[in-house]
């Protein structure tokens, strides 16, 4: 399976993401979107002609949406992510997958604008940013006082990580994620999901591996 | 600072209407000179001193002494040289050169890349400010790196030397994987926007023959990308060059003789001088 | 000097091994709680170069530091290196820490020791943190009362509201409601208070306008 991949896009991570919480091996193949904007040039475009990245090819299926290649890897490899335990859990899921390309238009622009120099009205990106996160804190708030971590159900689904990257950087785009408690628990739980990678701008959990052993021969001072 | 020669652009990549920016806080517009090489003009329209090297076109708002810094190893043959592209980050531009010169982080910023627990020891190496050229040099610095770059098979003790030939950049000439006995020359060319905030124009000359021109930049946009969300939460924004707001240790050695030539110079845009 | 308590933050919104940015004043602080429970307020700045301590890490009982990882322990004292693992860290390198306690469900902190314990709401609990972007004034208007806690008619639910002054155009909304109350009830209140929200932040823009 061939991802056509940028390391600093977050739409290109969920896949990478949800591909290495599957055990889905995916064949990486980078595309120069910045500075080269590979993504717009004719055997990228012949793959996908709305010249965006993530594309996921697989034999015959080509797709271009990431929220599909989450359900398409969750499908595959891990079907519990696609959260379709009960007809509303089912729905739930679509809910967020499809509030998902909100937080990619405000957060995502926000970031590109600040950190690319990609053009667009910082201000409307950062105000559009701060509806979406305060709709989704009040959901995960809801959440939590039913004791889950996670959106959808019991378990983490495809739609935590349709949602998780665009939020998680966020603060690359100048938007304070400080305002957000539930959101700030979320991300964590997300971050320790067994399987978990990172990606520039979101660390892993330092905390989760035990303080190290001293270097045995090592020579100190 | 204004006689100093900074980047704006990557000459190979000049946009075809010119592309506003901020240098030391002044508007200029980058773009192409009727010829088609590269022009900058200030914000009265007037054109400004150019010159291309490294890939990128450099310029200046004053009158420089000396021509821009060489980097003859850069000449060698065999090398590849890559454009990695710009990335703006709301820092001082003189906090981003000092990350950049900084080994200790590798642990926790560049996990399993530049570094890992439980190798976090940073053993003393040697910097002096040297004289004859006036550039702030760290040699002997050595550090054990899981992938120290995208030729790298597996872990090595990664050698670097450290060079700060001008204010805003630094040169970072470590251990080629490939090329144990060569030098890999790694950049970072800074453009102060304000004092606060920056773009920086990381430029290699690697020994690299198996990786593609694509992933030799992506490593270095993840490199960079890992550092950008610290130096956006350094408190204060600017580099405080009075000892007493921040304490250092003997790793910090490079950082410190840093401070100090900028001090010495006066080169204090996007410092802090009295500990608040 | 503010010698009185500031509610900062929910007690469930900091668990044991977790580190929140918080504010006291026009100061940032670093909240973490330790891996057997202990809270901490600090200056949200590492004494090394200045990097945000709300960005660390806890393991156990201590709290690192994202940059360079030195570690600091409950009292703010630095007591390792990584770059130098046989130095002990001089007594020098210390963050400095606020005073603490928690009531109610509420982390509250002070700069110098407060001579009361800080208020506790019999019955009540925190639960939900809201930021608004208007004046802690304009938020306790809206909120039909006075001062910095206040018994809150936002529903059938009864409920306390804490207005944090987060700077002259931003304040934190802190919402304590019975212990007693069902997740359903809750729903309502949050709803209720981001109603509230609209409202002030709306008054507000018009008032600037």
């Amino acid at each position: 399976m061939k991802l056509y991949d940028y390391i600093l896009s977050p739409s290109c991570y969920k896949v990478r993401l949800m591909a290495a919480i599957a055990g889905v091996k995916l064949d990486l193949r980078p595309v120069d979107f910045h500075p080269g904007r590979e993504h717009k040039t004719d055997p990228i475009l012949a793959l996908n002609p709305a010249g965006t990245i993530p594309i996921l090819v697989d034999g015959a299926l080509i797709l271009t949406e990431s929220s599909a290649m989450l359900t398409y890897l969750a499908a595959l490899a891990a079907p519990g992510w696609l959260g379709d335990a009960t007809p509303a859990d089912r729905a739930q899921v679509e809910q967020w997958l499809a509030f998902s390309p909100r937080l990619t238009a405000s957060c995502g622009g926000a970031r590109l604008h600040d950190m690319l120099l990609m053009p667009g009205d910082i201000g409307a990106l950062r105000a559009s940013a701060t509806r979406a996160l305060r709709e989704l804190e009040a959901a995960l708030s809801a959440r939590r006082r039913r004791g889950h971590s996670f959106l959808v159900g019991a378990i983490p689904t495809i739609a935590d990580i349709a949602c998780f990257p665009y939020v998680a950087l966020a603060p690359d785009g100048g938007i304070d994620l400080g305002p957000y408690p539930s959101i700030r628990l979320w991300m964590r739980a997300i971050r320790g999901l067994p399987g978990f990678i990172e990606m520039p701008g979101i660390h892993r959990l330092h905390e989760a591996s035990a303080e190290p052993a001293p270097e045995i021969g090592g020579t100190a001072g | 600072m204004r006689h100093q020669w900074y980047p704006v652009g990557i000459a190979a990549k000049l946009p075809d209407s010119p592309a506003e920016s901020l240098l030391l806080g002044e508007r200029v517009h980058i773009g192409r000179a009727k010829g088609g090489g590269p022009q900058v003009t200030d914000a009265k329209g007037r054109a400004l001193p150019v010159l291309t090297r490294f890939g990128h076109v450099w310029t200046t708002l004053g009158t420089p002494e000396r021509d821009l810094f060489t980097i003859p190893e850069a000449d060698q043959p065999g090398r590849r040289l890559v454009d990695v592209g710009t990335v703006r980050v709301r820092c001082s531009p003189l906090r981003a050169v000092e990350n950049f010169l900084d080994i200790a982080h590798f642990p926790f910023v560049h996990t399993d890349i530049l570094g890992a627990e439980p190798h976090t020891e940073v053993e003393r190496y040697e910097v002096e400010i040297r004289e004859d050229s006036d550039e702030v040099w760290a040699t002997k610095v050595r550090f054990f790196q899981p992938q120290a770059a995208k030729s790298a098979g597996g872990g090595i003790t990664t050698d670097y030397m450290y060079r700060v030939p001008a204010p805003t950049c630094s040169i970072l000439y470590k251990t080629s994987p490939p090329r144990p006995g060569e030098w890999d020359v790694i950049t970072l060319f800074v453009q102060p926007m304000t004092e606060e905030l920056c773009q920086v124009w990381p430029w290699m000359a690697l020994f690299d023959d198996a990786s593609t021109m694509t992933d030799m930049i992506h490593f270095q946009q993840m490199i960079f990308v890992q550092d950008r969300s610290i130096l956006e939460n350094q408190i204060p924004a600017k580099l405080p060059l009075d000892p007493g707001l921040e304490i250092p240790t003997r790793a910090d050695m490079t950082s410190i003789a840093y401070r100090r030539w900028l001090k010495r110079h006066g080169y204090t845009y996007g410092a802090q001088l009295v500990a608040a | 000097m503010t010698t009185t308590w500031t509610a900062a933050a929910l007690s469930q919104d900091v668990p044991a091994g977790t580190a929140a940015p918080g504010r006291l004043g026009d100061r940032d602080l670093a909240i973490w709680r330790s891996a057997s429970g202990k809270i901490a307020a600090w200056a949200d700045r590492c004494p090394h170069r200045g990097m945000r301590l709300s960005h660390g890490f806890v393991r156990g009982e201590a709290l690192s530091c994202i940059y360079h990882g030195w570690r600091y322990g409950q009292t703010g004292q630095c007591i390792k290196i990584p770059a130098h693992p046989g130095l002990e860290p001089p007594d020098a390198i210390r963050v400095p820490a606020f005073a603490v306690a928690e009531a109610s469900g509420v982390i509250w902190v002070a700069d110098g020791a407060p001579a009361t314990a800080p208020p506790a709401f019999e019955g009540f609990t925190g639960f939900r943190s809201l930021q608004v972007d208007a004046p802690a004034s304009v938020v306790a208007e809206a909120l039909g009362g006075k001062g910095d806690a206040i018994r809150a008619a936002l529903g059938p639910t009864p409920a306390v509201a804490l207005i944090q002054p987060l700077g002259p155009d931003r304040s934190g909304l802190h919402l304590l409601a019975p212990l007693s109350a069902a997740p359903e009830a809750l729903d309502a209140l949050s709803v209720a208070a981001e109603d509230l929200r609209r409202r002030a932040e709306a008054g507000q823009k018009g008032r600037a306008a």
